[in-house]
């Protein structure tokens, strides 16, 4: 596949990924109950993919709703302004509610993202990322479970694109710089 | 393995659902091969579980776009009017489009989707559903790839759901019909 020769290395593969996953459905299961209705939201269009796979794994009930969101900004560097493009269908008050992230980058959208659900009033608000960047955080922001935490380096799979490309190679891998400069 | 209570039986199994996929999107790469600006548009929410499975195993380079529908009539009957919630961010004109849905009904959704996307002039408008109730159509609808056709009967599981439960059930099953009211 002509996509995978853009591939520098392959970061985290598909096993290690799968595994993961389950463990952080582990740690949700005995976090929430039944009782809690858990809401979990899906921030499109990264997330989907992580979400499908973890939601297998979760045995305590659930529901699952989507944003997607817009930066203002152009090209990689997040702008933290957000347009919301499409809102969740259902109202969170009082709902114990965990968001499900791709990659928490400079954590600017995400904390923007926490900061509108927390003016909603849920009963409860988690994060749930696949990745995380610590060496490029910008803003403190808490994240109750993460997969694996990554280098500063351009991820791409499993739901994280370049230019919409690569989205769906099932393993997390390392861009070649040429593709993304150019050159 | 325990079923919930609501649930009557299992009408696809999990491991019928990954092959099938698999022979989907073996399909569809064959179909493709020579095409390199394929988008999937994926009908939220139902269809993001299948999506999920079905572009990983595609060997064709694609790209993934999600659209929101709502019906204006709440409940399970449909009156055929739909409002769109959120709009593909891809412009489609041009290109080859593949609408991803969970489940073709009465047919009025995808009807309307299709002739909503064929006037946006793609270069090919294709259709791939994993469930047909065909018993329950009312519109006529062309389905190019289907997963499977199933009884009229309440079916929940990968993706589909009843009043936002049983959505992410890794099978599809029938619910009891004392369940819908």
């Amino acid at each position: 596949m002509r996509l995978r020769d853009d591939v520098d290395r392959i970061l985290i593969p598909e096993d290690v990924l799968q595994a993961r996953i389950a463990e952080l459905a582990a740690e949700i299961n005995v976090t929430y109950t039944d009782e809690d209705r858990l809401l979990l939201v899906c921030v499109l269009k990264g997330a989907f993919m992580f979400l499908a796979d973890l939601m297998r794994h979760l045995e305590i009930r659930h529901e699952v709703d989507f944003m997607e969101i817009s930066s203002y900004g152009t090209g990689t560097v997040s702008s933290g302004v957000v347009r919301i493009l499409l809102d969740l269908a259902q109202n969170i008050e009082d709902r114990h509610v965990l968001i499900v992230e791709d990659i928490v980058d400079s954590g600017r959208t995400l904390d923007y993202i926490t900061r509108n659900l927390h003016t909603r009033g849920p009963a409860s608000l988690r994060v749930c990322t696949l990745l995380s960047k610590p060496s490029r955080r910008e803003v403190e922001i808490s994240t109750d479970f993460v997969g694996f935490e990554v280098p500063d380096e351009f991820v791409i799979g499993y739901g994280l694109d370049f230019a919409e490309e690569y989205r769906n190679l099932p393993f997390i891998g390392v861009l070649k710089s040429e593709v993304y400069t150019g050159s | 393995m325990r079923l919930p209570s609501s649930i009557e039986r299992v009408l696809i199994d999990e491991e019928q659902i990954a092959e099938r996929v698999q022979e989907l999107a073996v399909r569809i790469s064959a179909d493709y091969t020579d095409e390199d600006d394929l988008v999937l548009v994926g009908v939220l929410k139902g269809a993001f579980i299948f999506l999920a499975d079905l572009t990983r195993r595609l060997r064709v380079i694609h790209h993934v776009d999600f659209i929101a529908l709502s019906s204006y009539n709440r409940g399970s009957s449909h009156t055929g009017a739909v409002r769109m919630i959120m709009d593909t961010r891809t412009n489609i004109t041009g290109r080859h489009v593949m609408i991803v849905e969970d489940i073709l009904d009465t047919g009025y959704t995808l009807n309307y989707l299709q002739r909503l996307f064929l006037a946006r002039q793609p270069a090919s408008l294709r259709t791939c559903v994993l469930l047909s109730k065909p018993d329950r159509r009312l519109v006529e609808v062309s389905v190019d790839y289907l997963g499977f056709e199933i009884p009229n009967v309440w079916v929940v599981g990968y993706g589909l759901d009843y009043a936002d439960r049983f959505r992410t059930l890794p099978y599809i099953a029938a619910l009891r019909p004392e369940v819908v009211r």
